[in-house]
Parts: structure tokens; sequence; C-alpha cells
């Protein structure tokens, strides 16, 4: 049975524990138009959430800025003979198998 | 006259009156694009390299090598802090790509399915290797008191000072090594979302989780993050 979307409660007065635990939904743009609302009015009035958000934000953006790194020139040679290596045996014993198949195929006729 | 504070355009702007306890917030927009963008290759392009690859073609691995090589590089190493370990791995997935391309799914996509590949792979490394350590998060995250307020007020907004205290390159370090105490999952999860710049959607394919639970560990480690960071400029996590 089909169960029915019970509309969201928009508890008023939240608590900062609660802004917490919106955090990431906020920066998302997931919460629902009353629960925003609930949120930005508790920021208005809450010095500790702004700057418990503002910090939340500069984490990210500083995780952000670590550089990627390149492929050492080694590990990149290293892999790409790998893979040829492989592909080469693979094909090998490919060829190999047509090859008897071939063979015992001439013999039985 | 009002004392401004956070002034930082990224950050919200908070306007003091001078005896009153009044506060005005300004800039509360939300940010969608607060992750760093993400190189991408057109699918149409990945989509005629998948169908070369399925037909055995070495030269499609290889582009495939070459276009994909540095992130998957990037985020195997994040996870294992480990150049020999990260080669292996790295050598594994592009072989397996080859192997089992056959198997890949058209309506997936092939990036996805590398940084699964790729994520499986170093999670496995890891486990089997023993070095995955046991990690106490509760010191670094915010507290609260019984009526849900912060326990330790002022909460301090550091996310300016932390520029003035500390060159990028001092922060980038403590942070990855702050990243690199993160449980594996969490570690995966803050890579593929805040250093890869992966939707929670994607982050949920790659690593097989449900949306909700790349969420809930993606703010716990941001929390673990935010908390090592503020102790770190000597203030406090909670």
């Amino acid at each position: 049975m089909a169960t029915r979307k019970l509309p969201q409660k928009v508890p008023k007065n939240k608590s900062c524990k609660e802004i917490t635990d919106l955090v990431l939904d906020y920066l998302n743009d997931n919460l629902t138009r009353g629960i925003k609302r609930e949120f930005m009015k508790h920021l208005r009035l809450c010095p500790d959430c702004v700057s418990f958000l503002n910090t939340y934000k500069k984490t990210i953006a500083a995780a952000g800025t670590i550089k990627p790194e390149q492929v050492p020139a080694n590990v990149r040679e290293n892999a790409l003979a790998f893979l040829r290596k492989r592909i080469y045996r693979a094909v090998k014993v490919f060829l190999l198998a047509i090859a008897q198949l071939s063979l015992l195929t001439a013999l039985y006729l | 006259m009002p004392e401004y504070m956070s002034t930082s355009s990224d950050n919200c702007v908070l306007a003091r009156s001078g005896a009153g306890t009044e506060l005005a917030v300004a800039g509360y927009v939300a940010q969608p694009s607060y992750r760093r963008p993400r190189k991408q290759t057109t699918t149409r392009e990945d989509a005629v390299l998948v169908d070369r690859l399925k037909a055995g073609d070495e030269r499609a691995l290889e582009a495939i090598f070459n276009l994909y090589a540095t992130r998957l590089y990037n985020v195997a190493h994040k996870i294992l802090g480990d150049v020999a370990d990260t080669e292996e791995v790295i050598q594994d997935v592009f072989w397996t790509a080859f192997r089992k391309a056959k198997s890949f799914q058209g309506n997936a996509q092939l990036s996805t399915w590398l940084y699964r590949l790729t994520v499986n792979a170093a999670l496995g490394r890891l486990r089997r290797s023993k070095k995955n350590k046991e990690v106490q998060y509760e010191e670094y995250l915010p507290k609260f008191q019984d009526d849900g307020h912060h326990l330790v007020r002022p909460v301090v907004d550091w996310s300016d000072t932390l520029d003035e205290k500390y060159s990028q390159q001092e922060v980038q370090r403590f942070l990855a090594g702050a990243l690199d105490a993160l449980k594996p999952l969490d570690k995966s999860a803050v890579i593929l979302s805040d250093l890869e710049g992966m939707s929670d959607k994607e982050i949920s394919a790659t690593l097989g989780l449900t949306v909700s639970a790349v969420k809930t560990r993606l703010h716990r480690a941001r929390l673990f993050l935010r908390g090592k960071l503020a102790v770190h400029l000597g203030h406090s996590a909670a």
C-alpha cells in the first residue's frame, strides 16, 4: 500500500545543535523553504552559529586547495609497461589457443 | 558605530550594533557550487573510448590512462599515503578496466566506474595491510549543552585568521595530515567531495553507499577536520 508523504514539520526555535546538523544541507541548498527560514532566523540571532558556519566553510575551502599531485614519471612508465606486458601476454595466450584449436580441427578432418 | 566582523567575501558578514546585542546577518546565500569544480571529459569521448576498449583496443586503454591516471593516482595516494602501494593499485585498476570493459554498463559514467575501482582497490589494500587505525573523533567534534547551545562560547570565527597565521602550504600540509587521521571511508568521501568535486550522488555510486550515508560521513569528517584546525589555531574544537 502506498504511504502518503507527510508534510515536513518546521520546528520553531532551532537549537545550535540542530543548526549544526543542517549545515551540510544548507550548503548544498537542500533545505526546504520553511527549514531554511528557521535556519536563517537562528543565524540572525546567534553569532556562535555564524562563527561555526564560517569555520565549517573555511575548512571545506582549505581542503579544496590541497593541490593534486602529478603522477611520478617512473610510476607512469611502470604502469604503462605493466599494462602492455599484460596485454601482450593475454594476446599470446589467445593466439596460442586459436592455433591449438586450428591444429586439432585439422587433425580430426 | 557598528563594528564589522568577518568581512571575507566568502563569509557571512555580521554587523554588531555598538552597545546592543542585536546582530544583523547578510550574505547568507546557499552555495551549491562550494565544491572544487571537477575536470570532466565529455561523456561522448568516454563512450567512444569504452567501445574501443570493449573491442580490445590497447591504444584506447592508453588514452583512458592518460585521461584519468592523474586523478585516480591522487585519490589512491591520498587514501593509501604510499607511492609503491598506489602504483600497484593504479596498475590493477587499469588492467581490471581492460579485462572487464565488456561488463561496463553504458548507463554509468566511465569516470565513476574508474573511481569506484580505484577506491575499492585502495580500501581493500588498506584493510589487508592492517594500517587501518582506530580513530577517536569525539575530541574534535563540536559539543553542546543539554539545551542544545554550544558548550564553549563564544565560538571563535578563525576563518580569516587561518590565512593570516599560516601559509597555504602549511595549511595544506596540516590538512593532509588531518585527512590521514580519518577513517578510510570518511577520508574517501572527503577526497571525492572536497578535492575531486564530486556530488553526493556520484560519491554514493563510487563508494556503494546511500546518499544519506555519504552525507553523514562527509559531515562528520568535516566536523573533525574543522576541530583539528581550530585546535591547531589554539581554539576549542567545541
